[in-house]
């Protein structure tokens, strides 16, 4: 067991390192000086040249790289040289909008995409079935962008139920539940389907197991054959992909942050790029990063919980 | 004292206004304000772009400040300014004017320190706008309220550059060494109104200073959002989630139709133009140039990329500027006269070339209406559209030696050496992407920054389009337009620039 811990803390590790390497690499294939992006076009070339030895841009990426580690190991993200602020408090501002946003959007994927996949696979061939069948290609086909802006369209604009932009009042909790409904729909539409497709699937393979032929002949009630007996072996590979999905989804709330405007991991990234702001994009895809290996760790737990097979 | 009945009247009548006004005040006191950008530095010395001037103006006093809606300059936190000399400004500044958060009263000193920071840096970081205290020697403190800006030549935009502008913004010293970093973000000022909050990637929130003794701001509070998205803006623009914008051409449009939303149209002060590698084959060749001037049909461009909204430009410097060149020779699109400089040049087959654009429609637009034209003379030219961090590295080093057409925007200031400062030789590499060099250029450039008189630096600058014009390195097209979509209840309070802003001065309509 403390074999098997240290294999996945290592692995963990080197997921880590491999992409913060690869996006060591990256930063340096891109084009663009950060200098001119973030002084502006008034910064003397001194002062250019003192920014970017500032942010230690005129040392080799080998030595960016250990620099980086090392801060790392001494609990540093580095410092945001354009505001002075430290990173770690730059993305620590706005990492609770993009974890509130993807866990809402992975529980309404779950609480509405198992529930219509087991009700399909119990009514396999009916018109719902077909129906959800449609629906749920629907929902994954279309961009999650798209649904974003009709929400708002329809919701904001026409209905004028609820806000268009933002992420509330920082003192007001309902305030920001009610601009998290349009961000969540849309983050969570496309996961609906695709899970819904993805338990139906299992579910119809696990109900033809003979186990649960047998559970039947005993007189064991529909409703505990399903819950207790069907559907716990049936979520083995959802979850799988559910670990994979919270990453989809990070990498999904960037365009719904924008459409939004809703603060969050992915718009920092995003602007980070733009503006070549290189220490917050390191700092930020670093957490983005361990968040997605966290999850996956946890999946790897459930896993084991689920099915005695793997402990 | 005598009264007429014409006074007795006028008070009646102003009495009866002001009852009127008064009564039918909106209930709203607090507005949301979007920009496309994020907050960084809240310094003036330091600040990242517009949206951080924009309300470092707002919490700050100038010794004069520049007037809103057309207004010219004003006095604010000086009681008189003097230019005594072309090198000295004597100031005197109005008592009892406190900073926010219990730091004091401004003196002297505090516009010693604002100013001279900006030549001098702090903790070893050169600001980024230096350039806009240039020619600063010192400031000298002559008592309490009274000092003496001493400039080691004349500077002709001393005033609307350096002291009407975020750069004349005054700062308590003792705050800044206090609160170090932290003052970026939690800013002391002493101006209508303070920052009450300020979060990354969201917004700042403008709440009067309750211990500003002057007019009032318009609104108790003002949220400035950051909202990158423009369709997005447009949205909470029809809702109510946001209340004033600068917009896209193309975005504003349908929000013209609405009768509770206000569109407006303004000249703008930026350049847009497309410009010449003159160090390139085959753009070494000023026949080449001149080809390829003629044959662009430059309103067309404009009627793509802007639906027409944007007027053109036919050189440097718009209207609003000292050095505006009413005469200058307007290109005509003439084929057939392009298809001879190019047979002249010894390129009567054409040639492929590229041009670099910012990934925006307005450019790319643009940029596909040169690529028809061009191609009537034999160019077959090919965009490379890249996005912003890669594009304003594109002609800079050696990377700009490669470069060949590009499309480019730079925001303006109401100065015509500010303007032009870009097209030196020494901006070879930085940001003179032409690569164009002339002497008598930089000679006469240097010569209007000192030159008091607007006439005869009018007549510099002229001298110096004429010029670019010979270059032919250059083709204007236009000094973009500022679109704004607002609430009708609203008034905005917009600078010169257009895309200057006084957020304290937005008032119900």
């Amino acid at each position: 067991m403390i074999r098997l811990i240290a294999v996945r803390i290592g692995t963990t590790l080197g997921v880590v390192f491999g992409a913060m390497a690869l996006l060591f690499l990256l930063t340096v294939l891109v084009p663009g000086d950060p200098a001119s992006t973030l002084l502006g076009p008034e910064a003397s070339p001194e002062a250019a040249r003192r920014f970017v030895i500032e942010m230690g841009l005129d040392q080799p990426v080998p030595v960016r790289f250990a620099r980086f580690v090392a801060h790392l190991a001494a609990g540093d993200l580095g410092t945001d040289v354009l505001s002075g602020r430290s990173v770690a408090s730059v993305v620590a501002a706005v990492l609770p909008y993009t974890l509130v946003l993807t866990a809402a959007g992975m529980a309404l994927s779950i609480m509405l995409g198992v529930p219509l996949g087991v009700y399909a696979a119990l009514h396999p061939g009916s018109a719902a079935d077909h129906a959800l069948a449609g629906l749920s290609v629907a929902l994954i086909a279309i961009p999650n962008f798209v649904i974003a802006i009709l929400l708002l369209l329809v919701f904001s604009v026409w209905l004028d139920w609820l806000p268009v932009l933002g992420a509330g009042d920082a003192n007001d909790m309902a305030d920001q539940a009610r601009r998290l409904i349009l961000p969540t729909v849309a983050l969570a539409v496309g996961w609906i389907g695709f899970l819904a497709r993805l338990v139906r699937t299992a579910m119809l393979e696990v109900l033809a197991e003979p186990y649960i032929r047998t559970a039947r002949a005993y007189g064991l009630p529909q409703r505990t054959i399903v819950l207790k007996y069907a559907l716990k072996n049936a979520l083995i590979a959802p979850l799988a992909v559910l670990g994979l999905g919270v990453g989809r989804l990070l990498g999904g709330a960037v365009l719904i942050e924008i459409v939004f405007s809703r603060p969050g991991l992915g718009r920092l990234v995003l602007d980070a790029i733009n503006a070549r702001n290189y220490p917050v994009l390191q700092g930020a895809v670093l957490v983005v990063v361990v968040l997605f290996v966290l999850t996956n760790l946890v999946v790897d737990g459930l896993y084991a919980a689920i099915d005695p097979r793997l402990r | 004292m005598n009264h007429t009945r014409r006074d007795l009247l006028g008070a009646v009548a102003a009495t009866a206004l002001w009852t009127t006004s008064s009564r039918a005040a909106p209930a709203k006191t607090a507005i949301s304000v979007r920009v496309d950008r994020d907050f960084e530095v809240l310094d003036p010395a330091f600040r990242s772009g517009l949206q951080d001037g924009n309300i470092v103006r707002a919490i700050t006093q100038r010794l004069i400040g520049t007037g809103y809606n057309g207004a010219g300059l004003t006095l604010d936190a000086a009681e008189r300014v003097t230019q005594t000399s072309p090198t000295t400004i004597e100031f005197v500044l109005k008592p009892d004017q406190m900073f926010s958060d219990d730091f004091g009263e401004m003196t002297a000193d505090d516009v010693k320190f604002s100013y001279e920071r900006f030549i001098l840096g702090q903790n070893g970081k050169e600001s980024p706008y230096k350039g806009e205290w240039a020619n600063l020697k010192s400031v000298d403190v002559t008592g309490k309220y009274t000092g003496t800006i001493i400039m080691e030549r004349p500077r002709a935009g001393l005033f609307t550059i350096a002291l009407g502008d975020v750069a004349g913004c005054i700062l308590s010293r003792r705050a800044v060494t206090e609160r170090g970093a932290e003052h970026s973000t939690r800013p002391v000022g002493s101006g209508p109104m303070m920052v009450t909050s300020f979060e990354k990637q969201r917004q700042i929130v403008l709440r009067r200073n309750p211990a500003w003794t002057g007019t009032p701001a318009g609104f108790e509070q003002v949220t400035v959002r950051y909202v990158p998205d423009p369709r997005t803006t447009e949205l909470g623009l029809r809702g109510t989630d946001i209340d004033f914008s600068a917009l896209p051409p193309q975005i504003a449009e349908p929000l013209r139709k609405l009768p509770a939303l206000i569109v407006k149209d303004q000249p703008g002060i930026a350049n847009v133009w497309l410009g010449m590698n003159v160090e390139k084959p085959p753009f070494d060749d000023v026949r080449v140039r001149q080809a390829i001037q003629l044959a662009l049909d430059v309103d067309q461009m404009l009627l793509a990329g802007y639906n027409g909204l944007a007027p053109r430009a036919h050189a440097l410097i718009m209207p609003q500027v000292v050095g505006y060149w009413p005469d200058a020779p307007v290109a005509k699109r003439d084929v057939g006269a392009a298809r001879k400089l190019m047979a002249d040049a010894g390129h009567a087959a054409g040639f492929q070339a590229r041009i670099t654009v910012q990934s925006q429609p307005v450019y790319q637009t643009m940029a596909l209406v040169a690529r028809a034209q061009l191609a009537e003379i034999g160019i077959t030219i090919e965009v490379d559209a890249q996005d912003g961090g890669s594009f304003f590295s594109a002609g800079k080093g050696d990377t700009g030696k490669t470069l060949e057409l590009f499309m480019i925007r730079f925001n303006g200031k109401l100065d015509p050496n500010f303007l032009a400062q870009w097209f030196t030789t020494a901006q070879i590499g930085t940001w003179n992407w032409q690569r164009w060099s002339e002497p008598k250029f930089d000679a006469l450039l240097d010569q209007a920054s000192t030159e008091l008189d607007d006439a005869k630096r009018t007549a510099l600058m002229i001298q110096a389009q004429q010029l670019m014009k010979d270059s032919a390195a250059f083709v204007w097209l236009t000094y973009d337009v500022s679109v704004f979509a607002y609430h009708s209840w609203l008034t905005p309070a917009l600078l010169p620039t257009g895309i200057d802003w006084a957020l304290d001065r937005f008032a119900p309509a």
